[in-house]
């Protein structure tokens, strides 16, 4: 997994903010400079008034140009969700390791919100001609964003796609479509069990986890969560060393 | 930018700094995290984060929230150990020409009393002792809540360290000024005040009537606790004649002309260094351009105009 780019604080500006679900919004921002991004880092922003920043990974990029999509949860986002074109907006990236892209024939997996990294993952898949399909999984069709492509759809309610959850789905994904490597985001029970499917397909599995975290640079120590190195468990922050990890290598 | 030496130059008393803006305990981790963001070398110091006598793996669960008006960690200590700090994080600090101060902690006084031992035979200039701790012995109160456990601890630590050493006092008892004076007469040769206060944040969820709770017991920091650390700062100012480093919530120049104006010979930024990675740097620069705009002659002055 990449390491140390250099990170930087970059007074950015709001070039467009756009609701693509019924509870989503894409943010695109722009920042003095190109940046190159691997699809699962993440940028963090800053937030009027709040003491940490939110952190997002990151949805598309394109030239300076770097989008987020996120969902409104609470303080943080309804600032964010709050800004208007041509605002200033307050960020840091690109941090933490992202995806490491393999040459293998790919299912890509996003829970949720966590279609966003999945989607900016495919578009470098296919940029460099890597077979893959995209699954996403949503509660209904009101929460699927429109801006994303996908090639299968599955809604806890069956409103669109193959109704339940993605998880009941996930033995027939991998049988009919039988990937060398599985990519994944979303929530834990999500991850969890990609990567013990992962385990038992003997299929390699990469998570992009989510933690609450202060810093977003390894030094508060707020996000770590366990894994497993050489036979022992040790602690890894979920914003430096990941926040992707190799599934067979989190305690879950 | 080069900052010209001698104008915010901090004597407090036994230890020399270029400015008086240090980094907290546990918030800037080895410098290397910062570089991308600010001129490191550019602070007065910074204190690492809390060394045991062994490795810690730290809190499971829930480590970090935030409150309307800062955060709440549980982090618990997590560190690598004192032995593999000298060998492996030393290096970083030196080769990033950073001054720094060794925050030390440890759960019974001989523990503490082998920590300054180490810290002495390397060299180690000054240390910061970490008294919020609970001491084993006497029930688990922290060391730093009673006068004489106090007392005892810096005596103890005093005896086997001849460095510049500092007591980082907790706001989380009744009379401040008491506990100042115990590590003053113990041999202190500076107060860092204040370390974070108890807090508890209990986030509540209810779904379709079923009740989830979400509790974090820690040390409460930031904004919010500002005003509680200028009061004690002043006070500690009062009681005490051994230089105070301030601590709590500052993140603007206006913070730091608050504290020195309260008493405060240097400062320390914790929890800002999370929001804004290039602070600490900022307000070495902002300071100095503050005294130069209004024409004070140098730090000292402009302290000694802010207590009038």
């Amino acid at each position: 997994m990449i390491k140390d780019k250099i990170k930087k604080i970059y007074k950015g500006k709001v070039k467009n903010i756009e609701k693509v679900s019924a509870s989503s919004y894409v943010i695109d921002i722009e920042i003095p400079e190109r940046i190159e991004v691997t699809p699962g880092q993440f940028i963090t922003i800053y937030c009027d008034g709040l003491t940490l920043r939110r952190p997002f990974s990151v949805f598309a990029n394109k030239e300076n140009i770097i989008s987020i999509l996120f969902k409104e949860r609470g303080k943080g986002t309804n600032y964010i969700k709050s800004l208007k074109c041509g605002d200033e907006i307050d960020i840091i990236g690109p941090l933490g390791n992202g995806f490491t892209i393999k040459n293998k024939k790919a299912l890509l997996i996003g829970a949720g919100i966590g279609i966003a990294p999945m989607n900016f993952l495919k578009t470098k898949l296919d940029e460099k001609g890597i077979e893959n399909i995209l699954a996403g999984g949503f509660l209904n069709k009101d929460e699927i964003p429109f801006n994303i492509k996908l090639d299968k759809i599955y809604t806890d309610d069956g409103s669109k796609g193959e109704g339940g959850s993605i998880l009941n789905y996930l033995g027939v994904l991998i049988n009919t479509f039988n990937p060398e490597i599985i990519y994944t985001c979303g929530p834990s029970i999500v991850l969890k069990t990609v990567a013990n499917a992962g385990m038992k397909y003997n299929i390699e599995t990469q998570v992009a986890m989510e933690k609450v975290m202060a810093c977003g640079i390894g030094v508060c120590r707020g996000c770590v969560i366990d894994i497993k190195k050489d036979n022992k468990v040790i602690n890894a922050t979920v914003c430096k060393d990941g926040p992707v990890f190799l599934g067979n290598e989190v305690v879950w | 930018m080069v900052t010209t030496l001698g104008i915010l130059e901090t004597n407090l008393n036994g230890l020399v700094l270029k400015n008086p803006i240090i980094t907290a305990s546990g918030t800037y981790g080895y410098t290397n995290e910062y570089k991308d963001f600010t001129d490191v070398s550019s602070l007065g110091s910074i204190v690492t984060k809390a060394i045991t006598l062994n490795s810690r793996a730290g809190n499971k669960n829930i480590r970090i929230t935030e409150t309307k008006s800062g955060m709440i960690n549980s982090i618990g200590l997590e560190n690598v150990g004192i032995d593999k700090f000298l060998e492996t994080k030393i290096p970083v600090l030196k080769e990033n020409n950073i001054d720094f101060i060794v925050n030390i902690a440890g759960s019974t006084i001989d523990e503490y009393i082998s920590l300054a031992k180490i810290c002495n035979q390397n060299n180690i200039k000054a240390i910061e002792l970490n008294v919020s701790c609970p001491n084993v012995k006497s029930g688990c109160l922290e060391f730093g809540t009673d006068e004489d456990s106090l007392y005892e601890l810096v005596s103890e630590v005093r005896n086997e360290y001849k460095g510049y050493l500092i007591v980082k006092l907790t706001p989380n008892v009744t009379s401040i000024e008491k506990l100042g004076n115990s590590a003053q007469k113990a041999g202190a040769n500076a107060i860092s005040a204040i370390n974070t206060l108890k807090g508890t944040s209990i986030k509540i969820n209810c779904i379709n009537g079923e009740i989830q709770k979400s509790i974090i017991s820690g040390g409460y920091s930031g904004i919010g606790i500002k005003p509680i650390a200028v009061s004690m700062v002043m006070r500690l100012s009062k009681a005490v004649t051994i230089p105070i480093i301030g601590i709590g919530g500052i993140e603007t120049l206006e913070d730091v002309l608050e504290f020195l104006s309260a008493g405060a010979d240097a400062i320390q930024i914790g929890t800002a260094n999370f929001t804004h990675p290039d602070i600490a740097g900022r307000l070495v620069i902002e300071l100095e351009e503050f005294i130069k705009k209004n024409g004070f002659k140098d730090l000292e002055e402009l302290k000694k105009e802010l207590r009038k």
